[in-house]
């Protein structure tokens, strides 16, 4: 077994053409669980009656189990479920038509969401009391001042966390390929297979989510300048 | 087949999975232990700011944060052998699965630990070190006696969230052949034809050895900080 540096670069070419799969399953999930995270955070935040319970219970066991256990659950549960749904009240569901990368998002959202409201809630609960005082004394009311002035400060604290949560998630999108999804690492074992040069195809692979995570680091950096550029503490 | 979803099958399949947990504890364990090991050798030149051994890590952490672990269990099951052959002439494509996966795990947890050793050490308060000199203390105790210990307590948190992600990646070994919990679920849903019913019992075994991970994590972190006051944000 020898390495051929070439092929490397031909099965490049061939598998970033599976990015935008790749992409789709990890922004989407991230932009869907976003809602869910806010959404969770201020029942936790606010400890609404029985809510706040199941709430505890979502984010405590997605962030408890492994990602490809929500993968395989939904995507061989969901669809017993409907199906029985659709026999009960006579739907007609055909769920061998629902396409698979359908399932793949909605596990990873119900992931992204548990993690999310995980860096929401410690972005909220980081800004400072005072602030809150601040709003409430010019007559904002407590959703005003959840709004415009606690959730901007708490989410542009979290940039950090947001952009590990997206290289995580990211590098997740790879599990999708258990269940023959075609992005990236798929891609990548499709053209190890056909070619039998497997290690030349993983490297491409590992390339493209390296460049990518690199770029995405890079963005968060200056984005992170930007957003932070008000906040300054103390005499400097 | 029977019915399409037997809720007590859950409750059946459990103890035949449980057996295989030491597997993947033990692929935890030790690649913990290696990953260890080597996050102290690259903290290292980092801290010391040792030239060329220093970009060499930064590349290594990069890479390593850059791309999904399941990329890396790939690289390493197909590339290591190709390495060795090329360098050594040594012949390792007999060795077990399982000794690849833990060289993965060492690898990546290795990368994960020697950042946090690194922002650790950072952490602590360059003033602890003037007194240590102060005192008469040699570079070495210094590093041994007051920054280190004092370096662990910091660093442990994040080691145990370390810790429970590692244990959570290991449910991805099976992809290269290993005959872990999740390996194991695979035979069984080859027997059995109730996939929904193995990751559902995979998902709780997993959900309560991370539980149980993060109680005594949380038990052991009250320890460490035992001498520390209310106020342990006072880190420079």
């Amino acid at each position: 077994m020898t390495i051929d540096i070439p092929f490397i670069w031909v099965a490049f070419k061939e598998i970033i053409k599976a990015l935008p799969i790749t992409l789709i399953l990890t922004i989407v999930p991230l932009l869907a669980g976003f809602l869910i995270g806010i959404v969770v955070a201020l029942v936790r935040i606010y400890k609404l009656k029985y809510l706040y319970r199941i709430a505890n219970g979502y984010v405590s066991f997605f962030r408890g189990t492994p990602i490809i256990m929500h993968i395989m659950v939904i995507y061989f549960g969901f669809p017993l479920l409907l199906d029985q749904i659709s026999l009960r009240f006579d739907l007609g569901l055909q769920t061998n038509n629902i396409p698979i990368i359908l399932f793949v998002l909605i596990a990873l959202t119900l992931a992204a969401g548990s993690y999310l409201s995980e860096i929401i809630r410690s972005g909220i609960i980081s800004v400072s009391n005072g602030q809150l005082e601040a709003a409430y004394s010019v007559g904002m009311t407590k959703f005003q001042a959840m709004i415009r002035i606690i959730l901007p400060q708490a989410l542009a604290q979290s940039i950090p966390n947001f952009t590990n949560i997206f290289v995580g998630f990211l590098h997740t999108s790879s599990i999708a390929f258990l269940v023959s999804q075609k992005e990236v690492t798929g891609a990548a074992n499709i053209v190890a297979s056909v070619n039998l040069k497997f290690l030349e195809a993983f490297i491409a692979a590992g390339i493209i989510y390296w460049g990518i995570t690199i770029l995405v680091e890079g963005i968060s950096f200056l984005l992170e300048k930007k957003v932070t550029a008000y906040n300054r503490g103390g005499v400097s | 087949m029977g019915k399409a979803f037997d809720i007590m099958l859950i409750f059946e399949f459990i103890p035949t999975l449980i057996h295989y947990l030491g597997v993947t504890l033990q692929i935890l364990a030790v690649s913990i232990i290696l990953g260890f090991v080597l996050g102290i050798a690259a903290a290292i030149p980092r801290l010391y700011k040792i030239p060329l051994l220093n970009q060499l890590v930064i590349l290594y952490v990069s890479f390593i944060r850059g791309t999904p672990i399941l990329i890396q269990l790939f690289l390493v099951f197909y590339g290591l052998p190709a390495l060795l052959m090329l360098l050594f002439s040594i012949d390792i494509t007999r060795m077990e699965a399982i000794y690849f996966v833990i060289i993965t795990y060492a690898i990546s947890n290795g990368a994960g630990f020697s950042e946090i050793f690194r922002a650790a050490i950072r952490a602590v308060d360059y003033g602890q070190t003037e007194a240590a000199f102060s005192v008469g203390m040699t570079s070495r105790q210094n590093f041994f006696r007051i920054v280190l210990p004092q370096a662990v307590r910091i660093a442990f948190p994040n080691m145990a969230n370390s810790v429970i992600g590692s244990l959570k990646d290991t449910s991805l070994a099976f992809t290269i052949g290993v005959m872990d919990m999740m390996g194991r679920g695979d035979t069984l849903i080859a027997a059995t034809a109730h996939a929904l019913e193995v990751y559902l019992s995979l998902s709780i075994i997993y959900y309560i050895v991370v539980l149980l991970f993060e109680k005594i994590f949380s038990k052991l972190e009250k320890y460490f900080n035992r001498y520390q006051k209310a106020d342990v944000t006072a880190v420079a």
